[in-house]
């Protein structure tokens, strides 16, 4: 048994808030729950040995300044540690939109709340357990009937040294509302977060959605997150990860009514002894529902990348368009990935692709490039980059997007290197 | 400047040039002509040194130096500048970035001095005002989601910012509307001078209207099988290539420069 989890096991004894009953289920099958090795499934290429018999001392109190996105007017809730820093976060919203902390919640979010927690994906690993059973900290955002905020709410977790911590977020975006989300981990210190977000997006509203794991080196990281949509919702996640000693992503998407539109792009670029999980379940369980799905990463030096990419057809989801594909470009001999796509297809007349393959060099842009004078060396690089920049230029919010191209770009120049 | 000598190449093992010669001076403009899949385009790209263009015989140089014997990249260093008939469309590199790059690598060669971003911008400014283009294209993968006479617009511009010493232009008036063979004609005489050569491949009299060439050659199965002025065109345009077929073989060998 691990100890990690016993003390988790232990510390679950003294959470009590309004969200137990829900705690409990999870706690019943975390008591259960063996600690994952190579042949547990979900973690099967991820190694957990340094959570196993982790102990977190409390971090130092720490006063952590969370820097602002240049060109992001965002609407900032920051956690240190996983505690909420309310002198970091802004209090003041737009009209329609209600946040409120886990701590705070009124009756009438109760009532919807703890019926979303835990719900929009029921079938949960160890760490979403985890999650379920100790995060006390967190928010839950609400977005009002037709509704369209336009400052994008960004949720920051910033760990440091030794820091463990839980959080949860829980997102409900009333029909026809429109919402920016931006999910982002700081921090490259030893520590072991859990953060995971699950929405509920209704009919005709709509979710542009970023998640930045961008934590490094000795950082642990395990979370999701987990979309539901309605008849004719539309989602656009953006998912960049560097890897670190322990980072791993679910995200899941449930096509829970009609016509149901999700584009999700995901980027990685891992370097030295990295390593990064995703894996991605979208659930088609209702007709006419569109999945776009691109994943695309670098990797180099002795570096990991898993992904698991599922796609379920119900046998109900007629007509449906899903689209998976992995591309990995990579730049040592040494680097590893480790893809599997996962198709399950119920329903006779749908539109399904689903591809793995390590990208290769277009010859034809190199060629272009080089007959401009560019030399060959510099061409590569540029298409190389231009191969996850590709997927940046997609990103709809543009101060985002610039914001993230130099960390990409830093990165991989240092990957050019070794 | 551009001295082309029987040059035989061949793509997958396909003969397509069969002994072309062709001899360009400083400050003159050839147009070349001729029916689809004479080889054309296969004399640009042979030219500029695309991967899986074999070349048999002949000689190909510019200015002294043999470009047959040179990398991609080298030939474009040493003047040669290719607007394609096809422009490869490159999402996620910026036009821009790759501008800059391609800038710069001139530059170097040249033995000038790498430009600031400022400088850069400016001329990249000027340039896409030139061929009616507006910058924000710029910022885009480079050709991404153009239009087709956009990217005809997009290589004239690249051969502006480029100055290169001997331009080909592959059918760079096709796909253009009105206004646009305007802007590329522009572009074209903007650069002419005593020191620069232009090959313009054409279907069509319309672009010499704006671009004066001072030879015309037909181009047919591999070979150059007439030359002749301006009014070469003319005659084409009404005539058609029909002829080629009729015209005895030592007939035509004759009609060579
Ligand atoms: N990769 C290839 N393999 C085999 N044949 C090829 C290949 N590329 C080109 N060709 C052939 O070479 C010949 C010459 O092609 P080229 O593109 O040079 O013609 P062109 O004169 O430019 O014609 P157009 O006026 O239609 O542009 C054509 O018959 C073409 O089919
Ligand atoms: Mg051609």
């Amino acid at each position: 048994m691990s100890e990690w989890l016993n003390t988790v096991l232990s510390r679950a004894q003294s959470v009590d808030d309004w969200l137990s009953p829900k705690r409990e289920q999870s706690l019943a099958l975390l008591r259960d729950a063996k600690w994952p090795n190579r042949k547990t499934e979900a973690w099967k290429y991820t190694p957990l040995r340094a959570v196993e018999n982790a102990q977190f001392a409390a971090p130092a109190d720490v006063e952590a300044a969370v820097t602002a996105i240049a060109g992001l007017e965002s609407i900032d809730l920051v956690f240190i540690n996983g505690r909420f820093a309310a002198e970091q976060s802004t209090a003041n919203l737009p009209q329609g939109l209600h946040i409120t902390q886990l701590a705070d919640v009124s009756e009438a979010d109760k009532t919807w709340a703890l019926q979303a927690f835990a719900a929009i994906k029921p079938s949960r690993h160890l760490f979403g357990l985890v999650n379920d059973a100790l995060a006390t900290e967190g928010v839950i955002i609400d977005v009002a009937a037709s509704a369209k905020i336009t400052a994008p709410v960004r949720i920051v977790n910033q760990l440091s040294e030794n820091a463990e911590a839980h959080n949860r977020v829980l997102v409900r975006v009333a029909q026809q509302a429109s919402l920016t989300v931006v999910e982002q981990t700081i921090g490259d210190a030893y520590s072991f977060n859990t953060a995971f977000a699950e929405y509920d997006i209704a009919d005709d509203a709509s979710l542009e959605h970023y998640r930045f794991a961008l934590q490094t080196d000795k950082a642990m990281s395990v979370g999701g997150s987990h979309f539901q949509l309605a008849n004719r919702s539309q989602l656009n996640s953006t998912l960049v990860g560097f890897g670190s000693s322990l980072s791993r992503l679910d995200v899941d998407v449930t096509h829970g009514g009609e016509h149901a539109f999700a584009k999700l792009n995901a980027i990685y670029l891992l370097d030295g002894e990295e390593l990064f999980d995703l894996h991605s379940t979208i659930e088609h369980a209702q007709p006419h529902g569109t999945t776009e799905e691109n994943v695309r990463g670098i990797v180099g030096d002795s570096a990991t990348a898993v992904f698991n990419g599922r796609i379920h057809i119900h046998r109900d989801a007629q007509k449906t368009l899903a689209e998976l594909n992995n591309r990995n470009l990579l730049m040592s001999n040494k680097a590893v990935i480790n893809t599997k796509p996962e198709l399950e297809i119920y329903a006779d007349d749908v539109r399904c692709a689903h591809g793995a393959t390590i990208a290769e060099i277009d010859k034809k842009a190199l060629y272009y490039m080089q007959s401009r004078g560019v030399d060959r060396a510099q061409a590569q690089v540029m298409l190389n980059f231009g191969f996850i920049n590709e997927l940046v230029d997609q990103m709809p919010n543009a101060a985002l997007a610039e914001w993230l191209r130099p960390q990409l770009r830093q990165r991989f120049a240092k990957m050019e290197v070794n | 400047m551009l001295s082309i000598k029987n040059l035989h190449a061949s793509v997958e093992e396909k003969q397509i040039l069969k002994g072309l010669n062709l001899e360009v001076k400083p400050g003159e403009v050839h147009a070349i002509m001729g029916p689809n899949g004479a080889g054309k385009s296969t004399l640009g790209y042979v030219l500029s040194g695309r991967e899986g263009y074999s070349v048999q015989d002949g000689s190909a140089s510019l200015q002294g130096a043999d470009l047959l014997d040179m990398d991609i990249e080298e030939r474009a260093k040493a003047g040669l500048f290719l607007a394609f008939q096809y422009p490869v469309e490159i999402p996620g590199v910026s036009n821009l970035e790759f501008l800059k790059a391609a800038v710069d690598a001139q530059r170097e060669a040249r033995g000038e001095e790498a430009l600031s971003s400022a400088e850069f911008l400016k001329m990249a400014r000027e340039a896409s005002k030139q061929v009616n283009l507006p910058i924000e294209f710029l910022k885009r993968g480079v050709n991404e989601g153009f239009s087709g006479g956009e990217k005809k617009r997009n290589e004239i511009l690249q051969m502006l910012l480029l100055q290169p010493k001997l331009c080909i232009l592959d059918e760079s008036d096709s796909g253009l509307d009105i206004d646009a063979l305007q802007v590329v004609a522009k572009g074209v005489n903007s650069l002419r001078s005593p020191d620069r050569g232009f090959i313009v491949v054409t279907h069509y009299q319309r672009l010499l209207d704006y671009i004066k060439p001072d030879f015309v050659h037909v181009l047919s199965d591999g070979k150059i099988v007439k030359s002749g002025d301006a009014s070469l065109a003319l005659e084409l345009e009404e005539q058609g290539y029909a002829w080629l077929n009729k015209q005895p073989e030592d007939d035509a060998e004759g009609l060579q420069v």
